[in-house]
């Protein structure tokens, strides 16, 4: 069995998201009581958020970004840079909170204490561009975290793994000219969803070009599209990348059961492909790997989803 | 949608009595593919291609620096005597509809944009069109496309802008298609939004039925083995 960590907390939920909306509290709830009735909790290392430093977040963010976001909550708005990103009050504090807990995972993770972790935080984060809000997430977690991995000097080449049904289009425009974080993401093709990039043409530029990999998934499709595709895009990225840390932006919503997208993997395919990011954790990193949420909106489902997941990386 | 909004205001161009070798560099340095010849009033005259200098030129010369190779007797040839003289050309006022019809009716890369006194005024080339049309399908602005089946009455095309529109979602645009079935429209609007579940189940429950993905604007889908 493996030392995992998870992070969740209460704190999390206080980021509303108004009525209408599929980005709520309630995501968390289900992903922590699956896990819970699972009887997975004693086998795991419960982390709690923290405020993230403002400089890691400046890592990633414009300072003016930060700053903007920061006015708009405190002057209540209800909506940042786009209507999809409704906020309340306690947005910025929760949105630090989530990448500090990030951190704090990837720390544990990184010296050892931990082998692996999973992250249930909330609001997500791979929308987030440098310097814009996009698709419910204001701050880039996973990117965040990739550039604290590297500053803290625990690797060099870091390799993100997304597998939310939609592009994670800032992630991959934060690294797309950086040839030290390799970003590989699967996804319902962007003719067919959000956000309409991560075309498979979509590789990376000047010394980044290569370091960037898009797989395009067709509508109706699922396990078996996705477990060829994970094999023959991003293992021989991979074998060629040689990652020494590595991050998974884990969205759910490719399940055939969430309504965000026309992807149909079922539960156990979202487990053959955490299977398949087990083992390139295992050839490359020394089995380290943290797993951070992105996406993910059936209530019904994100239990079995969750508690798959952890199971997976507790290896029980 | 005037092609003078979408046009290449800045462009190179050749006098018809310069050297072909010159109007050969000029399209290697800047690497574009047409040339438009214009008088010394910027009357055009003519243009030149790429594909032009090709059949001029011998293979020793074509894509070769002038001055590396022996030019011979090419080094007197003008522009005047391997131009296309008159070519088509579009006026700035006339609109992307025009110039997208138009190029498919001439096989063209590219329309000279001259004004009622035949005074260059830029370039309007496929890659510009290209552009437009993006620019008109609104793709490069993060959003979601749905397609709706819609029957050819009055009134239904209110009926899903209201109900977007309720929801507070952005148009990025709305493409109307044929359907195969008689009687039918297909409707894709681009939402500019991550958010549609809701809107999906609110245009089911007016009696619209969403297309499946995998419908959208074929026919038949393709058979992958
Ligand atoms: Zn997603």
């Amino acid at each position: 069995m493996n030392r995992t960590g998870l992070l969740y907390d209460e704190r999390y939920l206080r980021h509303q998201t108004g009525p209408y909306h599929p980005e709520v509290p309630q995501r968390l709830t289900a992903i922590y009581f699956g896990i819970q009735k699972a009887g997975l909790l004693p086998k795991l290392t419960l982390l709690s958020a923290r405020r993230a430093e403002r400089h890691w977040v400046e890592m990633v963010h414009e300072r003016t970004y930060i700053e903007r976001l920061e006015a708009a909550c405190r002057s209540g708005a209800v909506a940042f840079d786009s209507p999809d990103n409704q906020m309340c009050a306690e947005t910025f504090e929760t949105a630090l909170l989530a990448v500090g807990g990030v951190l704090e995972a990837v720390e544990r993770v990184m010296s050892g204490e931990l082998d692996n972790a999973f992250c249930a935080v909330r609001p997500p984060g791979h929308h987030a561009e440098r310097s814009k809000a996009m698709g419910f997430c204001y701050f880039n977690n996973v990117a965040i975290a990739a550039r604290f991995i590297q500053q803290k000097g625990w690797a060099e080449r870091v390799a993100i793994v997304d597998i939310d049904v939609h592009h994670g289009n800032g992630t991959q425009h934060i690294f797309e000219q950086d040839a030290s974080v390799f970003y590989y993401s699967i996804h319902q093709h962007p003719s067919f969803a959000f956000p309409g990039t991560g075309r498979d043409f979509e590789i990376g530029y000047e010394v980044g070009q290569g370091y960037t990999k898009n797989t395009t998934v067709l509508p109706g499709m699922g396990d078996d599209v996705y477990g060829q595709a994970m094999e023959r895009d991003l293992l021989p990225a991979m074998e060629l990348f040689r990652p020494e840390a590595l991050l998974v932006s884990t969205g759910f919503d490719a399940h055939v059961d969430d309504e965000m997208s026309d992807i149909s993997l079922t539960s156990d395919g979202y487990a053959h492909v955490m299977r398949q990011i087990m083992g390139i954790a295992a050839r490359w990193c020394g089995g380290k790997v943290v797993s951070v949420l992105e996406g993910g909106y059936n209530i019904e489902r994100l239990p079995e989803l969750a508690r798959d997941h952890v199971s997976i990386l507790l290896d029980v | 949608m005037f092609v003078q909004k979408s046009m290449t205001r800045k462009v190179i161009t050749v006098g018809p009595d310069s050297r072909v070798l010159e109007a050969h560099d000029l399209l290697q340095r800047h690497h574009i593919r047409h040339l438009p010849v214009v008088d010394s009033d910027n009357i055009l005259v003519g243009i030149i291609t790429d594909r032009d200098l090709r059949s001029a030129l011998p293979g020793g010369l074509y894509g070769k620096t002038p001055a590396s190779v022996d030019t011979g007797p090419y080094a007197d040839l003008t522009v005047r005597e391997i131009m296309t003289p008159k070519p088509v050309t579009i006026s700035p006022t006339n609109t992307i509809e025009d110039a997208l019809l138009l190029i498919q009716r001439i096989q063209v890369g590219a329309f000279p944009v001259v004004d009622e006194a035949g005074r260059l005024q830029g370039i309007l080339s496929v890659r510009d069109l290209l552009r437009a049309f993006i620019a008109v399908l609104g793709i490069e602005e993060p959003g979601t496309l749905l397609g709706i089946l819609v029957e050819e009455k009055l009134g239904q095309m209110k009926k899903i802008v209201d109900a977007i529109t309720e929801e507070n979602i952005s148009f990025g645009s709305i493409l109307v298609a044929r359907h195969w079935e008689p009687n039918m429209r297909a409707v894709f609007p681009y939402l500019l939004t991550n958010n549609v579940s809701r809107v999906k189940k609110k245009l089911t429950a007016l009696g619209f039925r969403l297309l499946d993905p995998m419908e959208w604007y074929m026919d038949r889908i393709p058979k992958v083995d």
